[in-house]
């Protein structure tokens, strides 16, 4: 997947079109838009970026999954098969990424898949299929035909935090480095409009 | 910092995946661990004074050991679904080294155990030779399942299964010097004026042992948080976290001050050391400490958001 920054107009949509399409129950999210503000007034600018799984190809959750519930497919969406997931969450907390979550109502570990169902039916995911300004773009980056092939090879792209050797197959072009990074403040533990949870 | 006039105005972070559950399991293998190693020291070096400490530590690994998988299934959202570890098990993961580990060795402690308290001192030496390296491996991958999850900076150091075995052997030693101490006081009346002096110094030679693995102890944790403060930036901001942050108190207060520095000068110190009470109170102290140095490293360690 690419997300072109410079089309993003942080609407929202995507979060709203995946809680729908994938049913995410409330306080957790599959899909979300990160947003910073940076500088001091009056020279200030906000920045964005929306988030979800990167699918990644040497992706870390997959490895460290005891059972094998998380695990690639042939065309290299991450999955989780529901049905084997013990909820032992190591995936959770082996993620760089923060994008796993505890379902509250099926206590399994979930994510998002591409929206695997609906690629498996010649669809786009719901993200993409929403977005007004066709900032997402979905598809086969070894097809050279493919929008996405172009876009990568027509553009710099980024992806988030490639140090952590995990491949990450969703590709940035215009993101903000500050907005990508996770250590943005002095007092950032406690981020305003972030959900934690302290279940102790 | 670069962008210190930055302000998040809206991302999503979910609830903690590990809740302490993982770190009280956490704390009682590293007690069984200690207390095995403690076991077969003493069986090993076969000598008359050391059979009590032997015995007491030969039934605890075990006890301590069955205690401590019940944690973990209680942390799983599905509780039912533990089986799966064994069925379709994934070699790559190291939980899956923990969950055959898990079983091995509390089987291998209990026919150690029959061994120890029928007096088959030859078996008992062969199992004991056999179950170190089980005992270290039990405690040592449970800081591999940390350090391996590399997303968390605070985890994710070569250090961990060091520390977390060297803080085993610390708890580990703690709770046999109490539980020793208790049967010197209570339960050893009977016995003559000679052997309970022998027992005496055998307790306050052990607390005097956990003094020097504490001092280790301390030289792994300053290094570790050394490396952590000159590496990258997620690095730096854990090292922070539990030196100046949120988990300072608990960090530097209640694992350093009074769980480390403390129990050495009271063991060590010339007053109170052959006091078989202050030898007590630094084996508690020492126990509450390592408590909680494990919730600092689990709860603390997910703190740091990723997103």
């Amino acid at each position: 997947m690419v997300i072109d920054i410079r089309r993003c107009i942080a609407c929202h949509a995507c979060t709203v079109a995946c809680k729908a399409e994938m049913s995410v129950p409330l306080e957790v999210n599959t899909t979300w838009l990160k947003i910073v503000e940076k500088g001091t007034f009056p020279d200030v600018r906000r920045f964005w970026i929306p988030r979800l799984c990167n699918n990644c190809t040497d992706a870390i959750c997959a490895r460290n999954c005891p059972t094998q519930a998380t695990y690639k497919r042939d065309d290299g969406i991450v999955v989780v098969d529901q049905h084997r997931c013990i909820g032992c969450k190591y995936c959770i907390a082996s993620c760089p990424y923060d994008v796993r979550y505890i379902n509250p109502l099926k206590n399994i570990v979930q994510k998002c898949y591409f929206c695997s169902h609906r690629v498996d039916a010649g669809l786009v995911p719901a993200c993409v299929e929403s977005c007004p300004t066709r900032a997402m773009v979905f598809g086969d980056k070894n097809d050279s035909k493919s929008e996405v092939a172009q876009l990568l090879a027509a553009n710099a792209t980024v992806v988030i935090k490639k140090e952590m050797q995990t491949d990450p197959q969703v590709f940035y072009i215009n993101a903000d480095e500050t907005a990508m990074s996770n250590i943005e403040n002095d007092n950032h533990y406690y981020t305003e409009g972030a959900l934690i949870k302290l279940k102790i | 910092m670069e962008h210190a006039d930055v302000n998040v105005v809206y991302s999503v972070q979910h609830q903690l995946p590990l809740v302490m559950y993982i770190g009280q399991y956490f704390f009682f293998t590293g007690l069984s661990a200690g207390s095995f190693v403690i076991s077969v020291i003493a069986t090993l070096l076969g000598r008359k004074e050391f059979k009590p400490i032997g015995k007491i530590t030969a039934l605890l690994a075990p006890c301590l050991l069955i205690i401590a998988p019940l944690n973990l299934i209680l942390d799983l959202e599905q509780p039912l679904r533990f089986w799966h570890l064994f069925l379709f098990y994934n070699w790559t993961s190291p939980i899956t080294y923990g969950s055959f580990l898990l079983t091995a060795y509390p089987i291998m402690g209990i026919i150690y155990a029959v061994m120890v308290y029928t007096n088959r001192q030859n078996a008992a030496k062969i199992l004991g030779i056999l179950g170190i390296p089980l005992a270290i491996s039990v405690h040592g991958y449970t800081g591999f399942i940390l350090a391996l999850a590399k997303a968390r900076a605070l985890w994710n150091t070569a250090a961990m299964p060091t520390i977390f075995l060297v803080s085993a052997m610390v708890s580990g030693i703690g709770l046999v010097v109490i539980i020793a101490a208790v049967r010197w006081k209570w339960f050893d009346k009977k016995a003559d004026k000679e052997t309970r002096e022998g027992d005496k110094k055998l307790i306050l030679q052990l607390a005097q042992f956990m003094a020097y693995v504490i001092m280790l102890d301390l030289f792994l944790i300053l290094s570790d948080i050394l490396v952590l403060l000159t590496a990258h930036s997620d690095a730096f901001e854990a090292g922070m976290l539990i030196l100046t942050g949120n988990f300072a108190p608990l960090f530097v207060g209640v694992e350093i001050i009074m769980g480390s520095i403390l129990p050495i000068i009271l063991v060590l110190g010339p007053k109170s050391r052959k006091s078989l009470s202050a030898a007590v109170v630094a084996s508690i102290l020492v126990n509450i400490g390592v408590y909680a140095m494990r919730f600092v490293m689990v709860i603390g360690g997910q703190t740091i958001p990723l997103s």
